[in-house]
Protein backbone atom coordinates (compact mmCIF):
# COMPACT_ATOMS: atom_id res chain seq x y z
CA UNK A 1 0.00 0.00 0.00
CA UNK A 2 2.92 2.13 0.79
CA UNK A 3 4.71 1.68 -2.35
CA UNK A 4 1.09 2.62 -4.06
CA UNK A 5 0.82 5.78 -2.29
CA UNK A 6 4.31 7.31 -3.02
CA UNK A 7 2.79 8.71 -6.92
CA UNK A 8 -0.06 10.41 -5.35
CA UNK A 9 1.69 11.91 -2.51
CA UNK A 10 4.42 13.10 -4.46
CA UNK A 11 2.77 14.68 -7.14
CA UNK A 12 0.78 16.69 -4.55
CA UNK A 13 4.37 17.28 -3.13
CA UNK A 14 6.07 18.66 -5.66
CA UNK A 15 3.46 20.94 -6.99
CA UNK A 16 3.61 22.28 -3.20
CA UNK A 17 6.99 22.57 -3.97
CA UNK A 18 6.97 24.83 -6.56
CA UNK A 19 3.66 26.81 -5.88
CA UNK A 20 3.15 27.32 -2.25
CA UNK A 21 7.00 27.05 -0.61
CA UNK A 22 8.55 29.84 -2.84
CA UNK A 23 5.74 32.15 -0.61
CA UNK A 24 7.84 30.93 2.12
CA UNK A 25 11.17 31.63 0.81
CA UNK A 26 13.89 33.82 2.68
CA UNK A 27 17.40 35.08 1.37
CA UNK A 28 17.16 32.44 -1.80
CA UNK A 29 16.37 29.31 0.64
CA UNK A 30 12.63 27.41 0.96
CA UNK A 31 11.89 24.35 2.29
CA UNK A 32 12.82 21.14 0.24
CA UNK A 33 9.64 19.15 0.74
CA UNK A 34 10.06 16.37 -1.31
CA UNK A 35 13.53 15.87 0.68
CA UNK A 36 11.95 15.77 3.90
CA UNK A 37 8.66 13.57 2.38
CA UNK A 38 11.15 10.92 1.33
CA UNK A 39 13.77 11.03 4.08
CA UNK A 40 10.61 10.87 6.77
CA UNK A 41 9.14 7.79 5.09
CA UNK A 42 12.26 6.26 4.69
CA UNK A 43 13.11 6.19 8.44
CA UNK A 44 9.89 3.93 9.06
CA UNK A 45 10.01 1.54 5.72
CA UNK A 46 11.99 -0.98 4.25
CA UNK A 47 15.37 -0.05 2.14
CA UNK A 48 12.81 -1.14 -1.03
CA UNK A 49 10.22 1.19 -0.08
CA UNK A 50 12.54 4.21 1.23
CA UNK A 51 14.47 4.00 -2.95
CA UNK A 52 11.37 3.67 -5.01
CA UNK A 53 9.44 6.90 -2.86
CA UNK A 54 12.95 8.59 -3.24
CA UNK A 55 12.60 7.49 -6.93
CA UNK A 56 8.94 8.74 -7.62
CA UNK A 57 10.30 11.84 -5.48
CA UNK A 58 13.21 13.04 -7.59
CA UNK A 59 11.73 12.02 -11.09
CA UNK A 60 7.99 14.41 -10.00
CA UNK A 61 10.69 17.19 -8.91
CA UNK A 62 12.64 17.29 -11.77
CA UNK A 63 9.90 16.79 -14.26
CA UNK A 64 8.93 20.44 -12.43
CA UNK A 65 12.36 21.79 -12.87
CA UNK A 66 14.95 22.70 -15.90
CA UNK A 67 17.47 20.34 -14.35
CA UNK A 68 17.73 16.92 -16.27
CA UNK A 69 15.55 13.92 -14.77
CA UNK A 70 17.41 12.08 -12.20
CA UNK A 71 19.54 15.17 -11.07
CA UNK A 72 17.72 15.09 -7.45
CA UNK A 73 17.92 11.22 -7.39
CA UNK A 74 21.57 10.84 -6.64
CA UNK A 75 21.39 12.80 -4.07
CA UNK A 76 18.36 10.91 -2.36
CA UNK A 77 19.43 7.34 -3.14
CA UNK A 78 22.36 8.01 -0.98
CA UNK A 79 20.64 9.30 1.66
CA UNK A 80 17.81 6.41 1.82
CA UNK A 81 20.99 4.29 1.66
CA UNK A 82 22.67 6.09 4.82
CA UNK A 83 19.19 6.18 6.90
CA UNK A 84 19.07 2.66 6.31
CA UNK A 85 22.40 1.78 7.83
CA UNK A 86 21.84 4.09 10.95
CA UNK A 87 18.32 2.85 11.68
CA UNK A 88 19.02 -0.71 11.81
CA UNK A 89 20.59 0.37 15.05
CA UNK A 90 18.36 2.66 16.48
CA UNK A 91 15.17 1.48 18.33
CA UNK A 92 12.83 4.26 17.38
CA UNK A 93 13.40 7.98 15.92
CA UNK A 94 14.06 11.17 18.31
CA UNK A 95 14.25 14.46 17.65
CA UNK A 96 17.96 14.37 17.62
CA UNK A 97 17.81 11.88 14.44
CA UNK A 98 15.23 14.24 12.51
CA UNK A 99 17.57 17.24 13.07
CA UNK A 100 21.02 14.78 11.90
CA UNK A 101 18.87 13.58 9.27
CA UNK A 102 17.88 16.71 7.84
CA UNK A 103 20.94 18.18 8.10
CA UNK A 104 23.20 15.52 6.69
CA UNK A 105 20.03 15.05 3.92
CA UNK A 106 20.32 18.40 2.74
CA UNK A 107 23.71 18.86 2.21
CA UNK A 108 24.18 15.56 0.60
CA UNK A 109 21.55 16.06 -1.77
CA UNK A 110 22.14 19.93 -2.11
CA UNK A 111 25.98 19.35 -3.06
CA UNK A 112 24.50 16.50 -5.14
CA UNK A 113 22.22 18.35 -6.95
CA UNK A 114 24.91 21.04 -7.67
CA UNK A 115 27.70 18.64 -8.84
CA UNK A 116 25.20 17.12 -11.49
CA UNK A 117 24.18 20.82 -12.81
CA UNK A 118 27.41 21.20 -13.29
CA UNK A 119 28.48 18.29 -15.14
CA UNK A 120 25.55 18.95 -17.19
CA UNK A 121 26.35 22.28 -18.10
CA UNK A 122 24.82 24.30 -15.49
CA UNK A 123 27.33 28.12 -15.08
CA UNK A 124 26.69 30.45 -11.81
CA UNK A 125 28.08 33.52 -11.90
CA UNK A 126 30.44 32.22 -9.38
CA UNK A 127 32.12 28.93 -11.36
CA UNK A 128 35.10 31.06 -12.14
CA UNK A 129 35.96 31.19 -8.61
CA UNK A 130 38.14 27.97 -7.86
CA UNK A 131 39.05 26.22 -5.39
CA UNK A 132 36.72 26.64 -1.98
CA UNK A 133 35.00 30.07 -3.38
CA UNK A 134 32.51 28.04 -5.33
CA UNK A 135 31.77 25.87 -2.30
CA UNK A 136 31.69 28.46 -0.06
CA UNK A 137 29.41 30.53 -2.34
CA UNK A 138 27.23 27.15 -2.71
CA UNK A 139 26.70 26.87 0.71
CA UNK A 140 26.12 30.85 1.32
CA UNK A 141 23.43 30.94 -0.91
CA UNK A 142 21.36 28.03 -1.29
CA UNK A 143 22.45 25.21 1.53
CA UNK A 144 22.49 27.35 4.92
CA UNK A 145 18.96 28.88 3.77
CA UNK A 146 17.53 25.65 3.17
CA UNK A 147 19.11 23.67 6.09
CA UNK A 148 17.42 26.08 8.30
CA UNK A 149 14.19 26.03 6.87
CA UNK A 150 14.49 21.81 6.48
CA UNK A 151 15.58 21.93 10.03
CA UNK A 152 12.06 23.37 10.73
CA UNK A 153 10.11 21.72 8.49
CA UNK A 154 11.22 17.94 9.37
CA UNK A 155 9.10 17.55 12.47
CA UNK A 156 5.64 18.46 11.15
CA UNK A 157 6.24 16.75 8.12
CA UNK A 158 7.59 13.57 9.75
CA UNK A 159 4.27 13.61 12.21
CA UNK A 160 1.85 13.73 9.19
CA UNK A 161 4.14 10.85 7.42
CA UNK A 162 3.74 8.44 10.30
CA UNK A 163 -0.18 9.47 10.85
CA UNK A 164 -0.09 7.82 6.83
CA UNK A 165 2.01 5.24 7.47
CA UNK A 166 -0.03 4.05 10.66
CA UNK A 167 -3.36 4.54 8.74
CA UNK A 168 -1.97 2.36 6.13
CA UNK A 169 0.26 -0.50 7.60
CA UNK A 170 3.79 0.59 6.56
CA UNK A 171 6.19 -0.08 9.52
CA UNK A 172 9.82 -1.29 9.32
CA UNK A 173 10.82 -4.52 11.19
CA UNK A 174 14.50 -4.41 12.49
CA UNK A 175 16.47 -7.16 11.38
CA UNK A 176 19.60 -6.92 12.71
CA UNK B 1 26.76 -11.41 6.49
CA UNK B 2 29.39 -11.42 3.81
CA UNK B 3 26.78 -11.78 0.85
CA UNK B 4 24.20 -9.49 2.52
CA UNK B 5 26.73 -6.54 2.42
CA UNK B 6 27.32 -7.36 -1.14
CA UNK B 7 23.65 -7.59 -1.99
CA UNK B 8 23.21 -4.17 -0.65
CA UNK B 9 26.06 -2.50 -2.46
CA UNK B 10 24.89 -4.02 -5.91
CA UNK B 11 21.28 -2.32 -5.11
CA UNK B 12 23.10 0.83 -4.54
CA UNK B 13 25.19 0.51 -7.67
CA UNK B 14 22.21 -0.92 -9.84
CA UNK B 15 20.50 2.40 -8.48
CA UNK B 16 22.67 5.21 -8.85
CA UNK B 17 23.39 3.68 -12.44
CA UNK B 18 19.91 4.01 -13.15
CA UNK B 19 19.84 7.37 -11.88
CA UNK B 20 22.96 8.51 -14.27
CA UNK B 21 21.53 6.81 -17.34
CA UNK B 22 18.12 8.87 -16.54
CA UNK B 23 20.82 11.78 -16.73
CA UNK B 24 22.30 11.17 -19.46
CA UNK B 25 19.24 10.26 -21.72
CA UNK B 26 17.20 13.15 -20.37
CA UNK B 27 19.99 15.61 -20.99
CA UNK B 28 20.70 13.83 -24.88
CA UNK B 29 16.63 14.74 -25.13
CA UNK B 30 15.69 11.40 -25.41
CA UNK B 31 13.12 11.60 -22.80
CA UNK B 32 12.06 14.59 -24.18
CA UNK B 33 8.68 13.11 -25.87
CA UNK B 34 7.60 10.82 -22.30
CA UNK B 35 8.44 13.74 -19.98
CA UNK B 36 6.22 15.56 -22.24
CA UNK B 37 3.38 12.93 -21.98
CA UNK B 38 3.91 12.42 -18.24
CA UNK B 39 4.66 15.97 -17.47
CA UNK B 40 0.39 16.82 -18.29
CA UNK B 41 -0.83 15.48 -14.68
CA UNK B 42 1.85 17.39 -12.76
CA UNK B 43 1.24 20.71 -14.99
CA UNK B 44 -2.10 20.20 -13.95
CA UNK B 45 -2.15 19.76 -10.12
CA UNK B 46 0.83 22.63 -9.86
CA UNK B 47 -2.13 24.91 -11.95
CA UNK B 48 -4.30 24.65 -9.93
CA UNK B 49 -2.18 24.79 -6.29
CA UNK B 50 -0.71 27.95 -7.82
CA UNK B 51 -3.99 29.78 -8.55
CA UNK B 52 -5.25 28.64 -4.84
CA UNK B 53 -2.00 30.14 -3.30
CA UNK B 54 -2.11 33.30 -5.39
CA UNK B 55 -5.43 33.92 -4.30
CA UNK B 56 -4.33 33.09 -0.88
CA UNK B 57 -1.94 35.65 -1.00
CA UNK B 58 -4.42 38.10 -2.47
CA UNK B 59 -6.28 37.35 0.28
CA UNK B 60 -3.84 37.57 3.02
CA UNK B 61 -2.68 41.13 1.03
CA UNK B 62 -5.91 42.73 1.51
CA UNK B 63 -6.49 41.29 5.11
CA UNK B 64 -3.86 43.33 6.72
CA UNK B 65 -5.02 46.01 9.08
CA UNK B 66 -5.51 49.39 7.11
CA UNK B 67 -6.59 47.73 3.94
CA UNK B 68 -7.68 51.21 2.35
CA UNK B 69 -4.41 52.31 2.81
CA UNK B 70 -2.84 49.57 0.88
CA UNK B 71 -5.21 49.80 -1.43
CA UNK B 72 -4.46 53.06 -1.62
CA UNK B 73 -0.59 52.49 -1.98
CA UNK B 74 -0.77 49.59 -4.09
CA UNK B 75 -2.54 51.70 -6.65
CA UNK B 76 0.39 54.57 -6.49
CA UNK B 77 3.01 51.58 -6.70
CA UNK B 78 0.92 50.56 -9.71
CA UNK B 79 0.71 53.75 -10.99
CA UNK B 80 3.94 54.57 -10.72
CA UNK B 81 5.55 51.56 -11.78
CA UNK B 82 3.37 52.48 -15.17
CA UNK B 83 4.70 55.87 -15.41
CA UNK B 84 8.30 54.32 -14.80
CA UNK B 85 8.05 52.22 -17.59
CA UNK B 86 6.41 54.99 -20.06
CA UNK B 87 9.26 57.33 -18.45
CA UNK B 88 12.33 54.68 -19.82
CA UNK B 89 10.45 53.93 -23.12
CA UNK B 90 10.30 58.22 -23.55
CA UNK B 91 13.93 58.21 -22.54
CA UNK B 92 14.88 55.48 -24.55
CA UNK B 93 12.94 57.41 -27.81
CA UNK B 94 14.76 60.08 -27.27
CA UNK B 95 17.74 58.99 -26.98
CA UNK B 96 17.69 57.11 -30.36
CA UNK B 97 16.59 60.43 -31.59
CA UNK B 98 19.37 62.31 -30.55
CA UNK B 99 21.47 59.82 -32.02
CA UNK B 100 20.20 59.27 -35.08
CA UNK B 101 20.10 62.66 -35.71
CA UNK B 102 23.80 62.37 -35.41
CA UNK B 103 24.15 59.95 -37.82
CA UNK B 104 22.46 60.70 -40.57
CA UNK B 105 23.76 58.27 -42.84
CA UNK B 106 22.40 55.85 -40.91
CA UNK B 107 18.91 54.88 -40.87
CA UNK B 108 16.39 53.36 -37.89
CA UNK B 109 15.07 50.25 -38.51
CA UNK B 110 12.00 49.39 -36.28
CA UNK B 111 11.69 46.05 -34.81
CA UNK B 112 8.04 45.13 -34.96
CA UNK B 113 7.90 42.53 -31.65
CA UNK B 114 4.91 39.59 -32.32
CA UNK B 115 3.85 38.29 -29.12
CA UNK B 116 2.18 35.10 -27.40
CA UNK B 117 0.87 35.90 -24.10
CA UNK B 118 1.42 32.96 -21.61
CA UNK B 119 0.03 32.48 -17.86
CA UNK B 120 2.46 31.28 -15.44
CA UNK B 121 1.84 28.14 -14.19
CA UNK B 122 4.33 28.14 -11.38
CA UNK B 123 6.23 30.61 -10.17
CA UNK B 124 9.75 28.76 -8.93
CA UNK B 125 11.92 25.59 -10.16
CA UNK B 126 12.00 22.74 -7.99
CA UNK B 127 15.44 22.74 -7.53
CA UNK B 128 16.81 25.47 -5.29
CA UNK B 129 19.80 26.50 -7.52
CA UNK B 130 18.24 27.06 -10.53
CA UNK B 131 15.30 30.52 -10.94
CA UNK B 132 12.57 29.64 -13.20
CA UNK B 133 9.02 29.66 -14.13
CA UNK B 134 6.86 27.55 -16.08
CA UNK B 135 4.02 28.94 -18.59
CA UNK B 136 1.09 27.38 -20.72
CA UNK B 137 2.77 27.73 -23.89
CA UNK B 138 4.49 25.41 -25.96
CA UNK B 139 5.81 24.37 -29.31
CA UNK B 140 2.01 24.10 -30.01
CA UNK B 141 1.85 28.11 -30.01
CA UNK B 142 5.46 28.61 -31.73
CA UNK B 143 7.43 29.19 -28.65
CA UNK B 144 11.04 27.40 -29.01
CA UNK B 145 14.15 27.61 -27.15
CA UNK B 146 16.15 30.89 -26.89
CA UNK B 147 12.57 33.49 -27.12
CA UNK B 148 12.80 36.48 -25.40
CA UNK B 149 10.49 36.61 -22.18
CA UNK B 150 8.88 40.17 -20.88
CA UNK B 151 6.17 41.81 -19.23
CA UNK B 152 4.90 45.33 -19.35
CA UNK B 153 7.64 46.06 -16.58
CA UNK B 154 10.66 44.58 -18.69
CA UNK B 155 12.91 41.63 -19.17
CA UNK B 156 12.21 38.62 -17.61
CA UNK B 157 13.47 35.90 -19.36
CA UNK B 158 14.67 33.34 -21.95
CA UNK B 159 12.70 29.75 -22.81
CA UNK B 160 14.95 27.30 -21.73
CA UNK B 161 12.82 24.66 -22.31
CA UNK B 162 9.75 23.27 -24.07
CA UNK B 163 7.20 20.74 -24.69
CA UNK B 164 3.96 20.54 -26.64
CA UNK B 165 2.13 22.53 -24.16
CA UNK B 166 4.08 24.47 -21.66
CA UNK B 167 7.92 26.17 -21.64
CA UNK B 168 10.12 27.03 -18.55
CA UNK B 169 11.70 30.62 -18.76
CA UNK B 170 15.10 30.76 -17.33
CA UNK B 171 14.62 33.88 -15.12
CA UNK B 172 17.77 37.01 -15.55
CA UNK B 173 17.75 36.51 -11.67
CA UNK B 174 19.19 32.98 -11.85
CA UNK B 175 23.16 32.93 -11.48
CA UNK B 176 23.62 31.18 -14.42
CA UNK B 177 21.71 33.97 -16.40
CA UNK B 178 23.78 36.59 -17.86
CA UNK B 179 22.88 39.58 -19.82
CA UNK B 180 24.13 41.99 -21.95
CA UNK B 181 23.15 45.28 -20.68
CA UNK B 182 23.39 49.19 -20.98
CA UNK B 183 22.83 52.19 -18.97
CA UNK B 184 20.84 54.65 -20.42
CA UNK B 185 21.86 57.15 -19.77
CA UNK B 186 25.49 57.38 -20.39
CA UNK B 187 24.96 54.24 -22.86
CA UNK B 188 28.19 52.51 -20.88
CA UNK B 189 28.01 48.52 -21.24
CA UNK B 190 27.73 45.85 -19.03
CA UNK B 191 27.00 42.03 -18.02
CA UNK B 192 24.28 41.50 -15.76
CA UNK B 193 24.14 38.28 -13.92
CA UNK B 194 21.32 36.88 -11.97
CA UNK B 195 21.85 36.84 -7.70
CA UNK B 196 19.63 34.50 -6.22
CA UNK B 197 18.21 36.93 -4.04
CA UNK B 198 16.33 38.32 -6.66
CA UNK B 199 18.84 40.84 -7.35
CA UNK B 200 21.20 41.44 -9.93
CA UNK B 201 24.64 42.30 -10.94
CA UNK B 202 26.02 44.46 -13.69
CA UNK B 203 29.52 43.51 -13.85
CA UNK B 204 32.43 44.98 -16.17
CA UNK B 205 31.65 48.41 -16.21
CA UNK B 206 33.97 50.52 -17.08
CA UNK B 207 35.89 52.80 -14.44
CA UNK B 208 35.21 56.09 -15.97
CA UNK B 209 31.53 55.62 -16.59
CA UNK B 210 29.41 57.82 -13.92
CA UNK B 211 26.74 55.12 -12.81
CA UNK B 212 24.18 56.34 -10.20
CA UNK B 213 21.21 55.10 -8.23
CA UNK B 214 18.27 54.96 -10.03
CA UNK B 215 19.93 54.32 -13.57
CA UNK B 216 17.92 52.49 -15.89
CA UNK B 217 19.92 49.43 -17.26
CA UNK B 218 18.29 48.33 -20.96
CA UNK B 219 19.42 45.28 -23.17
CA UNK B 220 22.88 46.39 -25.02
CA UNK B 221 21.81 43.36 -27.99
CA UNK B 222 25.68 42.59 -27.91
CA UNK B 223 25.77 39.00 -28.22
CA UNK B 224 22.51 38.49 -30.04
CA UNK B 225 20.86 36.95 -27.97
CA UNK B 226 18.14 39.35 -27.12
CA UNK B 227 16.84 42.14 -28.39
CA UNK B 228 17.99 45.80 -27.35
CA UNK B 229 16.55 48.34 -25.91
CA UNK B 230 14.24 45.39 -23.54
CA UNK B 231 14.49 47.31 -19.92
CA UNK B 232 15.93 45.09 -17.31
CA UNK B 233 16.24 47.13 -14.05
CA UNK B 234 17.26 49.64 -12.25
CA UNK B 235 20.65 50.49 -10.40
CA UNK B 236 20.47 50.90 -6.85
CA UNK B 237 23.92 50.68 -5.60
CA UNK B 238 27.16 51.00 -6.93
CA UNK B 239 30.42 49.39 -6.09
CA UNK B 240 33.25 50.96 -7.34
CA UNK B 241 37.46 49.48 -5.78
CA UNK B 242 40.52 51.64 -6.50
CA UNK B 243 42.48 48.35 -7.40
CA UNK B 244 39.41 46.68 -9.56
CA UNK B 245 39.97 47.08 -13.35
CA UNK B 246 35.99 47.59 -13.39
CA UNK B 247 33.01 48.73 -11.60
CA UNK B 248 29.98 46.80 -10.24
CA UNK B 249 26.30 48.00 -9.81
CA UNK B 250 23.38 45.80 -8.10
CA UNK B 251 20.69 46.35 -10.28
CA UNK B 252 16.62 45.77 -9.51
CA UNK B 253 14.32 44.46 -11.88
CA UNK B 254 10.99 45.99 -11.99
CA UNK B 255 8.90 43.02 -11.97
CA UNK B 256 8.68 41.20 -9.14
CA UNK B 257 8.99 37.46 -9.84
CA UNK B 258 7.53 35.70 -7.08
CA UNK B 259 3.94 37.23 -8.29
CA UNK B 260 4.09 36.85 -11.74
CA UNK B 261 0.75 36.02 -13.84
CA UNK B 262 1.11 36.74 -17.20
CA UNK B 263 3.83 37.36 -19.38
CA UNK B 264 4.56 37.85 -22.92
CA UNK B 265 6.81 35.89 -25.32
CA UNK B 266 8.66 37.77 -28.10
CA UNK B 267 8.03 34.91 -31.16
CA UNK B 268 9.51 36.74 -33.92
CA UNK B 269 13.14 37.85 -32.58
CA UNK B 270 15.80 35.33 -34.47
CA UNK B 271 18.36 34.94 -31.95
CA UNK B 272 22.45 35.14 -33.92
CA UNK B 273 24.24 31.75 -33.65
CA UNK B 274 27.64 32.92 -32.93
CA UNK B 275 29.04 29.40 -33.34
CA UNK B 276 29.70 30.11 -36.97
CA UNK B 277 32.64 32.68 -36.34
CA UNK B 278 33.89 30.60 -33.62
CA UNK B 279 34.47 27.45 -36.51
CA UNK B 280 35.66 29.60 -39.35
CA UNK B 281 38.19 31.09 -36.61
CA UNK B 282 39.19 27.65 -35.55
CA UNK B 283 39.76 26.64 -39.16
CA UNK B 284 41.28 29.73 -40.57
CA UNK B 285 45.48 29.63 -39.09
CA UNK B 286 45.35 25.87 -40.64
CA UNK B 287 44.09 27.29 -44.02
Amino acid sequence: MGSFLSLPIMILVAALQVTVMPQLSIWGGRPDLVLLVVVSWALNTTLEQGILWAFVGAICKDLLSSAPLGTSLIGLIFIIFAIHTVRQQLFSVGIFTLIWVSLLGTVIQEVCIFMVLLLSGFQPYFASQLGYGIIIEQFRLFIVPTIVYNLIGIIPVYIVTRIIQRAVGTNLRLTR
Amino acid sequence: MRNWRSNRILFLGVCLAIALVLIVTSQAGFLAPIKSIVIAPLNFVTGLFNRTTQDAVKIADMSSDVPTLQKRVADLEEALARYQSELVELREVASDYQRLSELVNYTSQTQNQEFVAADVISNADANAPLQTISINKGTRDGITIGMPVVSQLGLIGRISDVTANSSRVLLITDVSSAVSGRLQTTRDEGSIVGQSNNDLRMEFIPLNAKVQEGDIVITSGLGGNLPAGLVIGQVTSVQQREFELFQNAVVRSLNNFATLETVLVITNFQPIDLSVFEQSTQTTPGS
